[in-house]
């Protein structure tokens, strides 16, 4: 199916004839998208194809082919710098246009004693980063990366990572935003919508950002956001990351006003307490567990091997076997990756002083082999700029983020071993990659301030072979009815299958949730905003009175 | 109206619906410039399932509703009926203080409990509250936060809500629904507590943050009938300490700098006018107490909790005198006749009943404009004629000093007519001009929604689309906002 002519001829008027294709071969290219072989027919590669790519350079053009696009009843999917397979079109034989907004690529306004800054959506936050950094300032960079967008994460997406322990999460930073709905009307949201600048992203009154900004965000379900304001943070550091070092390990030297740990912890109940310890003691520039992406039973074989300029991945088996290798793996088992910073000396030595009795006090400790210069040289390069995306398809080429439901620390302790069990068992398989059972890595906190986290379980798999895919689908669906069984929330896995799922099943899963006001709500806001449906399920809606009398029955 | 009333008074109990002349006519008026208007009756429910059939009941019978969680004085005319034939309902007596959590430094605590109800009761437990500069004691702390009202410490000022997290609600539309992660869960707080569930992340539930959608609200979309906030350690040891400015500029940089790098628990700054009134309790010594004050007063609250808390204040005492010879300015421990006990007890006090009658203008803003909106006030005030000495000024940076709350006190006799009339010219004028210079009202009580609304008819005609599907009906508090 293609898009009608009169409508590519529109198209063409708006943005140019070279900033809008229907070519096959461009068109599978947004097509091939991450995880899509876990739920599309015969576990193929692609997504449905979008019937036109548009890449709009303007707010104004994407207004006008959004009102084109409403004209034509062709529904519109924004995508910036792209994530997971729900950033292509949903449904087969739906005619959709792509707005891809890498031309929207400009840093529009830095406004540094304010702290913030203006963007585009094709900004990336190593672009920004290196800008504010030059001013003594920080962006919080989402788990995604440095490679991806920051209006995505800011107004669209999920926006945590290592540093919101101590910047906030994305959404926290947001300060306004610019959204042409599917309507194609164009809104800004907060004090930049009554003229007084782009500062506040609150009111006037209640405010309009609470429609779309919730935890998700919209993932270009309802319109397209195309600039925002985000608050920037403190950056005590030198104006530029130094990096050192041979690839793939690169280094960051470590200032003397900063530290960079690895603390581990003989069990989880230590981890916790010490959790709690670094939350009441405000410690903690970045707060992350990273390395265990690849494993507790590999991640020590893994990371000393890559740092290794003599080494290759094909050494990580022979290390894995290494005596020396498997005790500091032991020590790394239940660890995760504090960096502390401060403005002066005497507050650096504090903080170390604050830290060590905390592990005195839990039983916990740093991890020598990781604290030493070079491991950590690597661990300040990972993650302050986060630039090792790469390395979350590292074993085989394909993961996917299970779990992660999020919560208090003593809440997530007690999920964590179901989720390892779950894993472990389906490892057995043999057709998953076997780097043992705990592989949950993620943010200190997804809230600014600390006190709320949790672990996004890598099951790493071979998305060339096709009965590792089935296996990971295993375990997806494996995952969900343990949660069910043991009565905890579902995660991400669920979310990742629901995408293939026919309306009707989305809508029942959706009657069945404890309180279906906010998905009748979120009807109502796209009747209002999306009156030609132009969206997809990415904003998710019940119809009205969908399953009311058999919900009330088995509310989970 | 009286068959209705019948037929409420089945589920809230006849003497908590009240039409006692002396208490309509307490709710008819505040000290704002908005109009008064007479409500019909006062109800005060004591559950939520009573607060939802009055909503419920309010919707068959097109009943305006106006929500109040504290008691008087009111001040910014958001709890006057602005139509007739309203009922108020009066949540104070909502007032458990259901959870603190000392782990998860999380209270949830009904509408109605205050200030002075909560400070004493976290404390109890190590904990605190970032609440604003003395607050009313019988300040309903829900209602406060709500409101998005600034408070003192920036650096925990996360978001601008902060610290509300989750809200219990009933919407306009009848229903009882959460908000936030709260939203994710069963229909009962007690369920979700078995469940080991909390209600920290404000973010949703789902796509949406109905948080943010009755926050600024004045009561306009859901009655609030309890709320989650975020808690502080209690420090064990703090100190207060003072910058003085000749003009404001002079401490602008340096405001700049400790909230970029968070040093510093309260940070705020007041003219000599605010400062004297807030620490000399007799009025009469009030002006001779400004007069010997600098004109401006940066305030740095420091403080010790946790670990090793004496060198935490000594580390951020060292840090903090660094940083204002940075801007060659001095760090002082207060001034003669403002002693540090004088300091503490301003930051942890509640203000003393209202002596003088005063409007209040106040607005978001950035810092480096606050110099210039001080001089437009100024110069208002000059032209009419009101006395610019009596001006109190306050200027609080929130979400961590991107933006910042500013606030012009100007107190006047308003039983002298003269000054009374002229009192409405300043304020007025000066929100027009301050809305002209790019003063952010956020927060648009009475006067200032039309100026706001007038000018953002973007955000006016979202917002109706808003109330439209959270109250149909339009029985919360019509009139107010650009509803």
């Amino acid at each position: 199916m293609e898009i009608s002519r009169d409508a590519y001829r529109a198209i063409e008027d708006i943005v140019g004839p070279e900033f809008v294709t229907d070519d096959p071969a461009l068109l599978d290219s947004y097509a091939f998208q991450y995880l899509a072989e876990l739920i599309r027919p015969e576990h193929s590669h692609f997504m449905p194809r979008p019937w036109a790519v548009v890449m709009p350079r303007t707010t104004k053009e994407v207004q006008a082919v959004t009102r084109l696009a409403n004209k034509y009843k062709i529904k519109i999917k924004p995508i910036s710098t792209g994530w997971y397979h729900w950033a292509a079109p949903l449904k087969d034989n739906e005619p959709t246009l792509q707005l891809d907004l890498r031309r929207m690529n400009r840093i529009l306004d830095f406004d540094e004693k304010n702290r913030f800054a203006v963007v585009e959506p094709y900004v990336i936050c190593a672009q920004l980063q290196a800008e504010v950094m030059k001013h003594g300032l920080n962006i919080n960079i989402t788990g995604a990366g440095s490679s991806c967008s920051i209006v995505a994460s800011a107004c669209a997406y999920f926006g945590a990572g290592p540093s919101s322990f101590s910047m906030g999460n994305n959404s926290d930073n947001l300060l306004g935003q610019e959204w042409v709905t599917p309507a194609g009307e164009i809104v800004r949201t907060g004090s930049v919508s009554s003229g007084a600048g782009w500062f506040c992203s609150e009111g006037p009154g209640p405010s309009v950002r609470g429609i779309t900004r919730g935890y998700l965000g919209s993932r270009g379900g309802l319109g397209t956001y195309t600039k925002c304001a985000i608050k920037l943070a403190d950056w005590p550091g030198p104006a530029s990351l130094e990096v050192k070092g041979r690839p793939p390990g690169y280094r960051l030297p470590v200032p003397e006003n900063f530290r960079v740990y690895t603390i581990g912890a003989p069990d989880w109940d230590s981890f916790a307490e010490c959790y709690y310890g670094i939350y009441d003691n405000t410690l903690g520039y970045i707060f992350h567990r990273q390395f265990n992406l690849a494993g507790a039973d590999l991640a020590t074989a893994l990371w000393l091997t890559y740092i290794d300029p003599t080494k290759t991945l094909n050494d990580v088996e022979t290390a894995a076997a290494d005596p020396e290798i498997k005790a500091i793996n032991e020590k790394a088992r239940i660890s995760f990756q504090l960096i502390l910073a401060a403005h002066s000396s005497d507050g650096i030595e504090l903080q170390d002083k604050i830290l060590d009795e905390i592990l005195t006090a839990t039983g916990c400790y740093k991890v020598e082999r990781y604290c030493d210069k070079d491991m950590a040289e690597f661990t300040n390069m990972y993650l302050q700029r986060m630039g090792h995306k790469h390395c979350n398809f590292i074993w085989a080429g394909g993961y996917m983020g299970s779990w992660m439901q999020a919560g208090k620390p003593d809440w997530v302790k007690t999920y964590v071993p179901t989720a390892i069990e779950t894993f472990k068992n389906d490892q057995d398989s043999g057709l998953l990659v076997q780097c043992g059972g705990d592989a949950l890595m993620g943010c200190g906190s997804t809230l600014a301030g600390g006190g709320y986290y949790g672990f996004e379980q890598f099951v790493s798999y071979d998305p060339a072979d096709i009965k590792s895919v089935k296996a990971c689908v295993k375990h997806m669906e494996d995952a969900v009815v343990t949660c069910r069984e043991k009565g905890i929330p579902y995660g991400k896995e669920y979310l990742y299958l629901q995408v293939a799922w026919p309306d009707e099943a989305v809508w029942n899963a959706l009657a069945r949730a404890p309180q279906t006001f906010v998905f009748d709500f979120q009807r109502k806001i796209k009747e209002a905003f999306d009156p030609n449906g132009l969206g997809d399920r990415n904003y998710p809606w019940l119809p009205e009175g969908w399953g009311k009398s058999a919900a009330s029955a088995q509310k989970e | 109206m009286v068959a209705n009333i019948t037929e409420l008074t089945t589920i809230i109990a006849e003497d908590r619906f009240l039409d006692d002349p002396p208490l309509l006519k307490s709710f008819a008026q505040d000290a704002s410039l908005v109009a008064p208007l007479r409500p019909r009756y006062v109800t005060r429910p004591e559950t939520v399932e009573q607060v939802q059939a009055l909503v419920q009941w309010a919707m068959r019978t097109k009943t305006p509703l106006v929500p109040v969680s504290s008691k008087g004085p009111h001040r910014y005319g958001d709890t006057v009926p602005s139509v007739a034939e309203a009922v108020i309902v009066d949540l104070t007596g909502m007032n458990a203080i259901k959870r603190i959590d000392r782990r998860n430094r999380i209270a949830v605590i009904e509408p109605g409990v205050t200030y002075a109800e909560l400070i004493p009761a976290l404390a109890g437990e190590g904990l605190k509250i970032s609440h604003p500069l003395q607050p009313r004691a019988n300040k309903s702390v829900v209602a406060s936060l709500l409101e998005r009202q600034p408070t003192l410490i920036p650096r925990l000022n996360y978001s601008l809500p902060e610290p509300l997290r989750n809200c219990g609600v009933v919407w306009g539309t009848g229903e009882v629904a959460f908000t936030g992660e709260a939203g994710n869960g069963p229909l009962s707080l007690d369920e979700q507590w078995t469940r080991g569930q909390s209600q920290l992340a404000a973010w949703g539930p789902n796509a949406t943050d109905l948080m943010r959608l009755v926050t600024g609200a004045q009561g306009t979309m859901g009655i609030v009938v309890w709320a989650s906030v975020k808690l502080d350690l209690l420090p064990v040891v703090r100190k207060v300490f003072t910058i003085a400015a000749a003009d404001i500029a002079q401490v602008t940089d340096c405001v700049y700098k400790l909230t970029k790098v968070g040093l510093g628990d309260e940070v705020f700054v007041l003219n000599r006018a605010r400062l004297s009134q807030m620490v000399e309790a007799q009025a009469g010594r009030r002006a001779a107490l400004a007069a010997a004050l600098p004109e401006w007063t940066l305030v740095v609250g420091l403080s010790g909790a946790a670990l090793l808390p004496q060198q935490r204040l000594a580390v951020q005492e060292k840090e903090l005198r660094a940083l204002a010879q940075e801007f060659s300015l001095t760090v002082g421990e207060g001034y003669p006749g403002v002693s540090r006990t004088d300091l503490t007890a301003m930051l942890d006090g509640f203000c003393r009943p209202d002596e003088r009658a005063h409007q209040d203008i106040f607005f978001l803003s950035t810092l480096d404009k606050v110099a210039g909106h001080v001089a437009s006030v100024q110069s208002v005030a000059l032209r009419y004629g009101y006395p610019v000495a009596d001006m109190e000024i306050y200027v609080q940076p929130q979400h961590q000093g991107v933006s910042h709350h500013v606030e012009f006190r100007l107190p006047y006799d308003a039983a002298d007519a003269r000054q009374a009339a002229m009192m409405e010219v300043v304020y007025h004028t000066a929100s027009d001009k301050l809305i002209e210079e790019g003063a952010y009202f956020s927060r648009p009580y009475g006067y200032w929604s039309e100026l706001v609304y007038g000018r953002d008819r973007n955000s006016a005609e979202i917002l109706r689309t808003v109330k439209g599907i959270l109250d149909p009906e339009n029985i919360l508090n019509p009139g107010k906002l650009c509803f």
